[in-house]
């Protein structure tokens, strides 16, 4: 929770079927193409051992392509003997995913293209067919939960004060490409809207947990769910329903509005790229606490004071604390542990 | 956390962390072989995270992407056939296809005669591999994986199961540990015989699985155990708050409503794993003997974890109902009697200070506030010691139906729930 510059790393997953990607050592930028690759469609098998007479394990040896290589249909993909030639060709349009273990090859033709673009700037640490990892400096704000797909552009904000809801007529079509700070809570209606408008992606204190249902299908979680495509994104900070963002966590939003900044759904977090120096966070604790009745976070200024042992409304018996004169539970309490 | 049956000696054993270890099955077209790895996943307390059967309709690429995003750490294969065993190698090239650069890699689980594990070996090239003909094994393969962060520490189902097996030698009958916890939620049966038959479903619990809950059940499975109005969109937001928030305890009666209606659901999903995976789930109902571990006993009254175990498991015979939190002795909270009748019925309870008659009618529950030991004859006989709350008659037909016009149904749990006295009164 809160705001805090340093060095992070932001994986990202790949699709199968990765043709191209960034190098180990490489420099990126956020919404850099790290790698690229083809959708594919229903495969077909090719007997390919059999066909050539050979052990499986020899099939990698005389291949005349590289696996995942994109082919035409008939061309030779492999090939043995001199006068009495046995050979396997491609038999369609498309790659040549994978060599089974029983020498088999299989082929599959290409539906779609995707990209995967970067959320950090830095360098690439892996580059595999599963992932790849960039890490590099900015400045973050570690939400709790983040839908969609990951999203670059510049941070603005959509809200004046930290208890406003965003409201879908404040966004329009001249804000697209950018990342927009919604308030306490943004609704299906501002998160579908934004979309349509071509804004990259929304930040909020909390979002609609219908909302989100109604979006990103009826079994989205709490934990958020990572998506590739075109979809919303949504980046949740304290909760669902309703949380007010502390000062500590807002105010930063009106100095860093205007900077480049990503949204990484795998890990929930906004990186905003702004040098070191660009805020200065206030050295105070910063809390939340879950309401009695888990409808809401709620946020209160500096740390809160031990209350002993103390019965709830509901009977149960358990450590108290007191933030701004109530009392809750120890356990339903998160301080920013480095400055508690 | 200290589990016992008996109440005078509970045992201090240091648990392990729950790291999920995530388990594809890859069954075969008998839908035994899917039953009998699902059993042994769910025994070692594994989650399944994929399941793949051999006339699965996904494209090779398709499987492929929903293995690599599933990440599972093993794959269960279980084969009962040579045509079991080649549809799972043409699954096990989607899986090279898809995981074929996972650090550190999936491990290949054989369930199959050594002649068909020795088919599906060649196949699972480079990831390790082991074969098992019995599930039984395949349990003990599986915790070995879950315990290899930390060997000396138990995990919390072998402890379930422990309680089980000591409640039903104390009791020389059948026992049943029902656990919600955060993220868990175990039914282990215990024979009189020493054998125990458990579905330990990881991912379905009360706090941070809370959500997962909603997602499997149906938000409005959960929302009409709630005895108060509540709409959908306020209990969803309410349960994915629960849910990121570990260890939350509920400060408020609404907050104790919802955690008790997802443990209700929680039991019934885990019940429907059992069944799923072969288990017997009337044998489970049938226990005489049931014992309720977790978040579901550490709620502040007895009546409130007799309420959830009573609608969650739906017991048909007559129960010896105890509980016992993680950080409590256990408690014998209620002797409860299940009647199903057509209209009313007449039960004859016996006990040390006399006899008395119940006459009880059909969709009710009724508390005779007796001690000790108790006989019940009349619509359903058996016996036992009433414990904390006395005889619990519940005469709400099995399965219990619950009105789905709220304005039937929040007046049926508000008179349930004031029978048991599970809340302190009228809001």
């Amino acid at each position: 929770m809160g705001w805090r510059y340093g060095k992070w790393t932001a994986d990202h997953d790949l699709p199968v079927g990765a043709s191209e990607r960034v190098a180990i050592g490489e420099r990126v930028n956020a919404g850099d193409v790290l790698a690229a690759g083809s959708a594919l469609g229903t495969a077909i098998r090719v007997r390919g051992a059999k066909r050539l007479g050979l052990e499986p394990d020899d099939v990698l040896r005389v291949l005349r392509v590289t696996i995942g290589a994109e082919l035409t249909a008939g061309t030779v993909v492999a090939r043995t003997g001199r006068r009495f030639a046995r050979a396997v060709s491609a038999p369609i349009d498309g790659r040549l995913l994978h060599l089974g273990s029983d020498g088999d090859l299989y082929f599959a033709p290409i539906v779609g293209r995707w990209v995967v673009r970067g959320a950090l700037d830095g360098m690439v640490t892996r580059s595999d067919d599963a992932a790849v990892t960039v890490e590099g400096t900015a400045w973050c704000l570690e939400g709790i939960a983040a839908y969609g797909p990951d999203a670059i552009g510049e941070l603005s904000l959509g809200v004046d004060s930290p208890k406003e809801d965003l409201a879908p007529m404040r966004l329009d079509v001249r804000l697209g490409g950018r990342i927009m700070l919604g308030g306490a809570r943004v609704s299906a209606e501002a998160i579908t809207r934004a979309h349509a408008c071509g804004i990259s992606g929304l930040i909020a204190g909390a979002a609609n947990a219908s909302g989100l249902r109604v979006v990103y299908g009826e079994d989205v979680t709490a934990r958020g769910a990572p998506a590739r495509g075109d979809r919303p994104t949504v980046l949740c900070v304290l909760g669902s329903g309703t949380a007010t963002l502390p000062r500590e966590i807002f105010d930063p939003f009106g100095v860093l509005a205007g900077s480049r900044a990503a949204i990484h759904t795998a890990s929930a977090r906004l990186f905003v790229f702004a040098p070191p120096d660009a805020v200065e966070i206030p050295r105070v604790a910063e809390t939340v606490a879950l309401a009695a009745d888990y409808g809401s976070v709620r946020a209160f200024p500096g740390a809160c004071e031990p209350a002993g042992e103390a019965t709830f409304a509901s009977e149960v018996q358990a450590a108290a604390v007191r933030c701004g004169g109530e009392l809750f539970p120890r356990t339903n309490v998160r301080t920013t542990p480095a400055e508690a | 956390m200290t589990i016992s049956a008996a109440p005078e000696a509970p045992v201090e054993v240091r648990l392990a962390s729950e790291r999920p270890l995530k388990v594809a099955i890859f069954h075969g077209r008998d839908p035994r072989s899917r039953a009998s790895a699902a059993r042994a996943a769910l025994g070692a307390g594994a989650e399944i995270v994929e399941t793949v059967g051999s006339d699965d309709a996904r494209s090779f690429a398709e499987l492929a992407q929903a293995l690599r995003d599933a990440g599972p750490n093993v794959v269960l294969a279980s084969a009962r056939s040579a045509k079991d065993a080649d549809g799972i190698r043409e699954s096990l090239e989607a899986l090279r296809f898809g995981c074929a650069t996972r650090q550190p890699p999936p491990r290949v689980i054989a369930l199959a005669e050594p002649k068909l594990a020795e088919r599906i070996r060649t196949a699972v090239r480079p990831f390790p591999f082991d074969a098992f003909v019995d599930a039984a094994l395949v349990i003990g393969s599986l915790r070995s994986l879950r315990q290899r962060a930390d060997p000396e520490a138990t995990l919390r189902d072998q402890l379930l199961e422990d309680a089980a097996r000591s409640l039903a030698e104390s009791a020389a009958s059948d026992a049943l540990v029902v656990d919600v916890s955060e993220a868990m939620t175990s039914c282990a049966l215990a024979r009189a015989d020493g054998t125990v038959e458990a579905v330990h479903a990881m991912g379905i619990g009360l706090g941070v699985a809370a959500d997962r809950v909603v997602a499997r059940a149906g938000i409005d499975r959960v929302r009409r155990w709630l005895p108060w109005p509540m709409d959908t969109p306020a209990l969803l937001e309410r349960v994915f708050n629960r849910a990121r928030w570990l260890g939350a305890v509920p400060a408020s009666e609404v907050a104790l409503a919802i955690e008790m209606a997802l443990a209700r659901e929680a039991i019934g999903l885990a019940l429907r794993e059992a069944s799923d995976a072969g288990l017997s789930i009337a044998a489970m109902r049938a226990a005489p003997n049931v014992l309720v571990t977790g978040r579901a006993a550490a709620f502040p009254r007895a009546a409130q974890t007799l309420v959830v175990a009573l609608d969650g498991l739906q017991p048909t015979g007559i129960v010896n109902l105890w509980r016992e939190p993680d950080d409590g002795r256990a408690e014998r909270v209620a002797l409860v009697a299940p009647v199903t009748t057509r209209r009313s019925a007449t039960l004859r309870l016996a006990h040390a200070a006399g006899r008395e008659e119940q006459r009880v009618a059909r969709g009710t529950i009724v508390v005779a506030p007796l001690r000790g030991i108790v006989e019940i004859s009349g619509a359903v006989r058996g016996f036992g010691d009433a414990g904390a709350l006395g005889i619990v008659i519940d005469v709400r037909g099995r399965p219990i139906a619950l009105p789905h016009r709220d304005a039937e149904r929040l007046p049926a749990l508000g008179r349930w729930n004031a029978a048991l006295g599970v809340f302190s009164g009228p809001r």
